[in-house]
């Protein structure tokens, strides 16, 4: 068990799923390891707000869903963009970058 | 479109639960062996795996439940479990739930019935298109105030504006209806063709009036009101063409109205002005002669209701200078047609509501109490259920999911009682002045009862719901006894809703106490006349053969010789105007040697046309001089009776018999003279809280009328006689409708019966939270009193007296009671002017009535905490002691 699991900054974990998904598909536990491995272990993915986000998104039909075989040929639930969740993580990360870029200018003013 | 899809969503979710859990379940689990696996893969045991990636990732139960609430469905959800958890704690306590049930339910059905007659009769929109642009117009003179449009000055007033975009002519008419049924009195508009269409009115079946039809020449037609045609014509299509017969002229329906249509007077038939004309030519020609006229205009589209009456009385000073001997003094009046629905009762009506409001108010405040002395009982399960994790949100919610179902159950007993209320309020009004209104659980007025329910579950719901949860846990749960909790504060809350509702109830009480004393007094005024066991009834002599003048004559001497003849009369007459009624007949008169005013302002009397025995018939007293004789014939000396008020204005010196005055303007025809013969007192002719207005009597011998009212004074119940009255009419004429039948008594009592109304409800409402604040007095004491049996057994077993105890108990109900009064006293000061308008002879801040009221609402309460003071005083000490 690593030392500090730092928790994903509130909020912005819907845009890290999305992200991960736009390079291709993916079943739940194949997220959370690949935000943990892009994050080089900085962000631990809870199960439980894992799967709200994926629910939440589903329902916002920013992603869909298939069950389908995994690469160990286990059934597990896939993943996948839609177009209106690409236009809104083109978005986010646009507003990001902005937040963050003033956030930082802010911090150095000081 | 996206709220659908997330709806659809859930919805799914909800009916394919199963499924839906099975997919969780399975795809949490995929994710719990893929990262075991991956731990496996390492070297580590599938134990040690599962166990790790459990630590790592969080229980995956819990992740299931966060999955789960993460959705409004499962929101729904749990609002259903807690409902059903509510209903089961409700029925464990039935006596609790009946009271407050019922509690709301009354304050819930008096709101909802109230709530449907400010709907059917204030609010509700009228069925004309676009009506706020419709705008009655009348002529008005100074000192009669409004009056009758007349014809000429209505056809100048259409051609000279251009505010309104159209004006239509209407003029109240009459007939007699024979052949149909038994023969009978019917209502109607003689009405410019364009009359409907102005309204934006279609008729249900035929057709609308013609453009020509306004001419004199146009053929008799008529449109059928839909309850008239319904009700004679058995609802039957092939009426259209029929020929009915009115006043024996044959009249060709060419249609019928929708059942919604409404006008401000009773509307059985619509006739063309211009039939109208053909039988009223002195009234198309005279502008000096106004009949029963009112003129209907829609607003042109730019125009507003302030330049159209600028505009309006341009031209009606215009034509007061053209034609002065008609016209002067003469201007116009305008109001929205609106206006002409809103009847005397508004001020009533409002009151009411008001009142129910106050009601459902100590109806919450209640229920309040009730839920906050369950609060207190329940201190033990609500810290158990905090102390094993439920937010306090959650039992916040539990517990208004609770007070909503006990609301809930009111609201749906509450409409049946509206229901029921509804039926009693519309036949205390009576289908006359509703002038058409429809007043009945309508869409609106479920909305407005499902809004109070809401409502009233926050009112009464959340203070309880917040008091009851904010609790110490481990105090309450180490506490041995069920109660005491935050005790104090509890018991302060529960005071000020009590104080509350006695100020409330006050206030109901003050209102009621004042309609009380008014229409006392009111009823005690002298109408004048001697109401008791006179029958009145109404005969219009409309056909060809009462055309010529000694047939209108003969036949009200035949009416008069049967009908005295009759067993059981004491005497019978026959008159216009009698008092208390709706027909006045009001002419301008000169009398000699006065100065002479400017035509508007003439004396204006109303104007009685009687039989000798008229006077005797209804008991109005002879002051001096004689009363009419049958000597008072048509080729003798024209003579008349003036009523006290007239005799003293312009014969202050009493010597009015003798003197002479004659109807209209000064003329120098000497025949027109009548003179004075005698002096009669004074009628309230237009109802109790009516001043005494200037009255003259002629003898119908000299003034034949065709319209008559029947007057009858019996040794016996007056309505008795109405079938032989009837028989020995229709012995002289068996087409001629009789009408309007009423004993003088109920015409007497008609005249305040908005007062009576509103006494009865105002009565009953105020009733009602009496009851209610009474009953909420006795919960707060006899609660404290069973809070503080020990304190009160420690008492007595160290030597404190009973009465001690007792003086102790009523003296906090005391207290209680005289915080209320003194607020509702200052509330009731503050609001019973609202009342204003329907008090007679007593101000809205009567002291006595404010004294009476107090004194039985400390009375009330003492009673009510007399009960509670009386078990404190018997206390047992030994028992009070072990208990526990």
């Amino acid at each position: 068990m690593p030392e500090k699991s730092g928790d994903v900054v509130q909020g912005t974990l819907d845009m890290l799923i999305l992200k991960t998904l736009a390079l291709e598909s993916m079943h739940g536990y194949g997220i959370a390891v690949r935000i943990e491995q892009m994050s080089k272990g900085v962000f631990k993915v809870n199960a439980g707000s894992l799967f709200v986000a994926l629910q939440r998104l589903q329902r916002a039909e920013l992603i869909k869903s298939e069950w389908k075989e995994s690469e160990n040929k286990r059934r597990a639930k896939y993943y996948a963009l839609t177009a209106l969740g690409r236009k809104r993580l083109d978005t986010e990360a646009r507003d990001w970058g902005r937040q963050v870029a003033a956030i930082a200018r802010i911090l150095e003013a000081s | 479109m996206r709220l659908l899809r997330t709806i659809a969503t859930g919805l799914q979710s909800l009916l394919r639960r199963k499924k839906t859990e099975q997919d969780l379940d399975e795809e949490l689990g995929a994710f719990l062996e893929l990262a075991a696996e991956e731990k496996m893969n390492r070297g580590m045991s599938r134990k040690d795996a599962l166990r790790e990636v459990r630590l790592e990732r969080g229980n995956l139960e819990v992740s299931k439940e966060l999955v789960r609430s993460g959705s409004w469905e499962s929101f729904v959800e749990t609002c259903w479990r807690d409902l059903v958890y509510a209903a089961r704690t409700l029925r464990k306590s039935p006596s609790f739930t009946f009271v407050a049930v019922l509690t709301l339910a009354l304050g819930i059905g008096a709101n909802t019935s109230i709530f449907s007659v400010v709907y059917g009769i204030l609010l509700q929109p009228l069925p004309y298109q676009d009506a706020s642009r419709l705008i009655l117009l009348n002529e008005t003179t100074p000192r009669v105030g409004t009056l009758s449009v007349s014809y000429p000055n209505f056809l100048d007033w259409r051609s000279q504006n251009s505010q309104f975009a159209q004006l239509a002519a209407v003029s109240d008419v009459g007939f007699n209806l024979a052949g149909v049924n038994e023969p009978e009195a019917i209502m109607g508009e003689a009405v410019s063709p364009n009359f409907l269409s102005l309204l934006g009115v279609k008729p249900f079946l035929g057709r609308d009036f013609d453009p020509s039809e306004e001419k004199a020449s146009a053929s008799p037609v008529l449109l059928l009101s839909y309850s008239l045609w319904q009700s004679h014509f058995g609802a039957n299509p092939s009426a259209l063409g029929r020929t009915i017969m009115l006043d024996g002229r044959g009249y060709t329906i060419i249609g019928v109205l929708p059942p919604n249509f409404r006008w401000p007077g009773k509307t059985d038939v619509l006739e063309p002005i211009g039939v109208w004309a053909a039988q009223n030519p002195e009234g198309v020609t005279q502008r000096g002669s106004r009949g029963d006229m009112v003129v209907l205009g829609r607003l042109a589209s730019q125009a507003t209701f302030a330049q159209a009456r600028s505009e309006m009385e341009g031209i009606a000073s215009r034509l007061a200078k053209e034609y002065p001997g008609a016209n002067d003094q003469f201007g116009v009046v305008l109001k929205p047609i609106r206006d002409a629905f809103v009847s005397e009762m508004r001020p009533a009506i409002l009151a009411l509501f008001g009142a129910v409001i106050f009601v459902l108010l100590i109806a919450c405040a209640n229920v309040a109490n009730l839920l906050l002395v369950r609060g207190s009982g329940r201190t033990r399960e609500i810290a158990l259920r905090l102390a094993l994790g439920a937010t306090r949100n959650r039992i916040i919610r539990q517990m208004l999911m609770e007070s909503f179902l006990l609301a809930l159950l009111g609201g749906a007993i509450g409409l049946f009682l509206a229901f029921v209320g509804i039926r009693g309020i519309t036949g205390m009004i009576g289908p006359d002045r509703l002038s058409g209104a429809t007043v009945e659980i309508k869409g609106v007025v479920l909305l407005f009862a499902a809004a109070i329910v809401a409502m009233a579950t926050f009112i009464f719901g959340l203070v309880p719901a917040l008091r009851s949860t904010k609790t110490n846990v481990l105090a309450n749960l180490k506490e041995g006894s069920a109660g005491a909790g935050s005790g104090a504060s509890q018991n302060r809350l529960r005071a000020v809703f009590v104080v509350a509702e006695l100020a409330l109830s006050l206030i109901l009480l003050t209102g009621a106490g004042l309609m009380m004393k008014s229409l006392h007094l009111l009823l005690s005024v002298s109408p004048g006349f001697q109401p008791d066991r006179v029958l009145r009834m109404e005969m219009d002599l409309r056909s060809a053969q009462y055309d010529k003048d000694p047939a209108i004559r003969n036949f009200w001497k035949r009416v008069l010789d049967q009908v005295s003849t009759l067993p059981g009369v004491q005497s019978a007459s026959v008159g216009t105007n009698a008092p208390m009624t709706d027909s006045h007949g009001r002419t301008d008169i000169t009398v000699e040697g006065m100065p002479l005013p400017k035509p508007g302002s003439f004396p204006h009397p109303d104007v009685h046309v009687i039989s000798p025995d008229y006077l005797a018939t209804l008991g109005i007293p002879l002051l001096s001089g004689r009363n009419f004789a049958p000597a008072d014939i048509e080729s003798s000396q024209q003579v008349g009776i003036i009523n006290a008020k007239l005799a003293k204005e312009y014969f202050p010196n009493g010597d009015a018999v003798g003197k002479r005055f004659m109807f209209g303007r000064p003329s120098t025809d000497a025949a027109n003279w009548i003179e004075i013969v005698g002096v009669v007192g004074d009628t309230k002719l237009y109802g109790l809280t009516n001043p005494a207005r200037l009255e003259t009597y002629r003898p119908f011998l000299q003034a034949p009328r065709s319209e008559m009212d029947l007057l009858v004074k019996s040794s016996v119940d007056p309505a008795a006689m109405t079938s032989a009255i009837r028989a020995a009419i229709a012995s002289i004429d068996k087409d001629q409708p009789i009408f309007a039948i009423s004993t003088m008594n109920q015409l007497v009592s008609d005249s305040v019966s908005t007062r009576t109304f509103t006494l009865i409800l105002l009565g009953l409402f105020s009733g009602l939270a009496l009851v209610l604040a009474a009953i909420g007095i006795y919960g707060v004491i006899s609660y404290s009193v069973a809070q503080r049996t020990r304190d009160i057994g420690i008492r007595i077993a160290l030597g404190a007296s009973r009465k001690d105890i007792f003086h102790n108990v009523v003296g906090l109900g005391l207290r209680l009671t005289l915080i209320g009064l003194l607020f509702g006293l200052i509330g009731a000061f503050a609001v019973t002017r609202v009342l204003s308008s329907l008090l007679y002879g007593v101000h809205s801040t009567d002291a006595v009535t404010f004294i009476a009221v107090s004194l039985v609402l400390v009375i009330v309460a003492l009673l009510a905490s007399y009960l509670p003071a009386r078990r404190a005083m018997r206390i047992d000490p030994i028992v009070a002691l072990r208990y526990e």
